[in-house]
């Protein structure tokens, strides 16, 4: 009898309990809210995100000569571009058994207290030239003298290839980024600011620009490296169909010279869009509104292997007449002496036999 | 059958007592009753965004917003938005949060200074953007801060990429990657407004608010309170209240490192590693000429 009104009380119990929590539970889900559900959905975040690479599967081939020729790359200047900025250049050159010689001044060419008597500034540069094949300038921090340009001229009129390279101008010097390998040269000393070899190339009848290329749509997965393409059929461009440069400049000449690669950009300095020449040559001269390319990670980008491969066949094809340019006496003539500041441009702008120069 | 008096009549009678246990239970519920009729209506949410957009200015905008979105009080939000932007990943964040809350009630931007990069990614999916003439908005670009390359002399490190994170080919994909999802978010948030292409608003430009109107980056001239009133009457408040969710104030660490748990660790140690920000203006990093910047916007 105890025992049923146990068990009775326990059920009773258990049912209560189970329509309690029952009730609770079946009122709480019909009263609460359901949570805001759901995904946001953010519509660009889909599809096609992700930049496709540029090809970067190139390689520098070294150029076919019979000769040995010399290559000198002048380092003498405050040249923000150091070996290891041009190293698939150098290397494809060195492969074919060429000279290349970095030039970073002379003792000759040093400030003119130290070695009275050197004239017109250019002597010691002129003299490596004598012997050498080919003249490459990479951004150089401080001017050509009257003289050493002069000495180029000749050296290009004599059949020396000249290679002019220069990025645009960077709008301070503290925002540059280049890493700069300071040569150990006379005049240089700590200049790291890039600059363009303006007068040298003035007297080839080109221009470098300040402001530097872009182009907002199609470009190399950032504005500033932009696509170009070879102009006309130069033996420079062959196999080379599309070009990547990063932070190029444009390039204005004379009717001399002529457009061997372009590009369909805006330029910074004046936001117009156009078609830009990047890079031009004359019979002798080719001139480079950029150096990035040559670096080991852009040579081997799109065709810029075989644009590198190009110039460096173009630097050691030439032919040159032996002995040019001559001694800066008989080149200069007369009225030499007037100072010994090799690298200062402004001190010898009157000398006789200079009146090229603007 | 004379029967005793019961406690019910000494006290008066029924009805007296239900009336004055009526009346207790009437004043009781007098304070719930008042509420009810003179209570607003609602809440509008002010939530800023005032500073650098980092780890902790961030957390604390998202957190306000996940309660203004959960708080069924709160009808509507307005974002108090002073900023140039910051980190590029709460950015994100950040849009995303404000996505989410305007699909699900009225929300509203108040330029009170300057809506840039990171801070006007944020003001995209937002109803209408409120601006004054001298406020800033724009700057739909992304930058990379990446450090000089390869591992120094004294550390070892287990793999080429180990102390940069990246090449800087990939670093410059990277950016061009949220250089996309960003414009692109702006384009999709305001395409009706917009009379800007995605090539055109890449350059980066930042604009004053009129102009900002007029290119459809803003909607409306107007002050906080302009904003305030838009999104109640949105919400179909005649009547609320305001309530100010303000930005915490940065920490002397956080206007160095842009957050405050970096990037000086607890033991001294200094970190310099790939930052990716959406941040308006020029820069200054730190050992200038060592540090390679890739941007995606014009500016540079």
């Amino acid at each position: 009898m105890a025992r049923t009104n146990l068990l009775k009380g326990i059920g009773v119990f258990a049912i209560v309990v189970i329509v309690v929590v029952g009730a609770t539970a079946a009122t709480g889900t019909l009263l609460s809210g359901a949570s805001p559900s759901g995904d946001t959905e953010a519509p660009a975040y889909d599809s096609g995100l992700l930049p496709t690479a540029v090809d970067d599967s190139g390689t520098v081939e070294p150029p076919q000569s019979d000769e040995t020729k010399t290559v000198v790359i002048d380092q003498s200047h405050g040249n923000a571009v150091g070996e290891s900025d041009m190293e698939p250049l150098v290397d494809a050159l060195i492969e074919s058994g060429h000279d290349v010689r970095f030039y970073s001044g002379g003792t000759d060419s040093g400030f003119g207290g130290g070695t009275g008597g050197l004239s017109s500034g250019g002597s010691g540069l002129n003299a490596t030239l004598r012997s050498a094949d080919a003249f490459v300038v990479a951004n150089p921090a401080s001017a050509y003298t009257s003289g050493e340009i002069n000495g180029i001229e000749s050296f290009a009129d004599a059949g020396g290839r000249v290679l002019l390279l220069a990025d645009p101008v960077p709008p301070s010097a503290s925002t540059q980024s280049i890493p700069v390998n300071i040569p150990i040269g006379t005049g240089s000393g700590t200049a790291t600011t890039p600059g363009q070899p303006t007068n040298l190339a003035a007297n080839f009848g080109i221009s470098f620009g300040a402001g530097y290329l872009f182009d907002m749509e199609n470009n190399a997965n950032n504005y500033q490296r932009i696509y170009a393409d070879p102009s006309g059929d130069d033996a420079l461009t062959a196999g080379a169909d599309r070009l990547v440069f990063d932070d190029a400049t444009a390039l204005t000449t004379d009717a001399d010279a002529t457009p061997i690669v372009q590009s369909d950009a805006q330029s910074s300095a004046t936001r117009r869009d156009g078609t830009y020449p990047v890079a031009v040559r004359t019979d002798s001269v080719v001139a480079i509104g950029n150096t990035e390319f040559l670096a080991p990670d852009s040579a081997t980008v799109a065709d810029n292997d075989a644009f590198v491969s190009n110039i460096a066949s173009f630097l050691v094809t030439g032919d040159k007449q032996p002995g040019v340019p001559e001694p800066a006496d008989a080149a200069t003539g007369p009225g030499t002496g007037t100072g010994g500041f090799g690298d200062q441009p402004d001190t010898t702008p009157t000398l006789p036999g200079n009146g090229t120069s603007p | 059958m004379n029967r005793e008096p019961g406690l019910l009549d000494r006290l008066g009678g029924p009805v007296v007592v239900f009336g004055v246990v009526g009346l207790v239970v009437g004043a009781a519920l007098v304070p719930y009753a008042w509420g009810a009729s003179t209570e607003p209506d609602g809440t509008v949410a002010v939530v800023e965004m005032h500073g650098t957009i980092n780890g902790d200015t961030a957390t604390a905008a998202i957190e306000d917003l996940r309660e203004a979105r959960q708080n069924d009080s709160v009808q509507a939000v307005v974002l108090d938005i002073n900023s140039g932007g910051g980190l590029a990943s709460v950015s994100e964040q950040l849009y995303l949060a404000v996505k989410r809350t305007s699909e699900q009630m009225p929300v509203k931007v108040a330029v009170t200074g300057m809506a840039a990069s990171g801070a006007y990614y944020m003001s995209a999916p937002a109803d209408e953007i409120y601006v004054t003439p001298a406020s800033t908005v724009g700057s739909v670009g992304v930058r990379a801060v990446v450090p000089p390359g390869g591992a120094p002399d004294n550390q070892i490190t287990t793999g080429p990429d180990k102390a940069t994170g990246a090449t800087e080919a990939e670093a410059r994909q990277r950016v061009e990657a949220l250089r996309s999802a960003f414009v692109d978010s702006v384009v999709a948030e305001r395409e009706d407004e917009l009379n800007l292409s995605a090539s055109e608003l890449s350059y980066a430009k930042v604009y004053s608010g009129t102009r900002g109107v007029e290119l459809g980056l803003a909607d409306q001239i107007g002050g906080l309170d302009a904003a305030v009133d838009a999104a109640a009457d949105d919400a179909g408040l005649d009547d609320y209240r305001t309530v100010r969710k303000e930005s915490p104030t940065p920490s002397a660490l956080s206007s160095i490192g842009l957050n405050s748990s970096g990037p000086t660790g607890g033991d001294g140690l200094t970190v310099e590693t790939t930052q990716y920000l959406m941040l308006h203006g020029q820069l200054d990093t730190p050992g200038d000429g060592n540090v390679t910047e890739v941007s995606a916007d014009g500016a540079n």
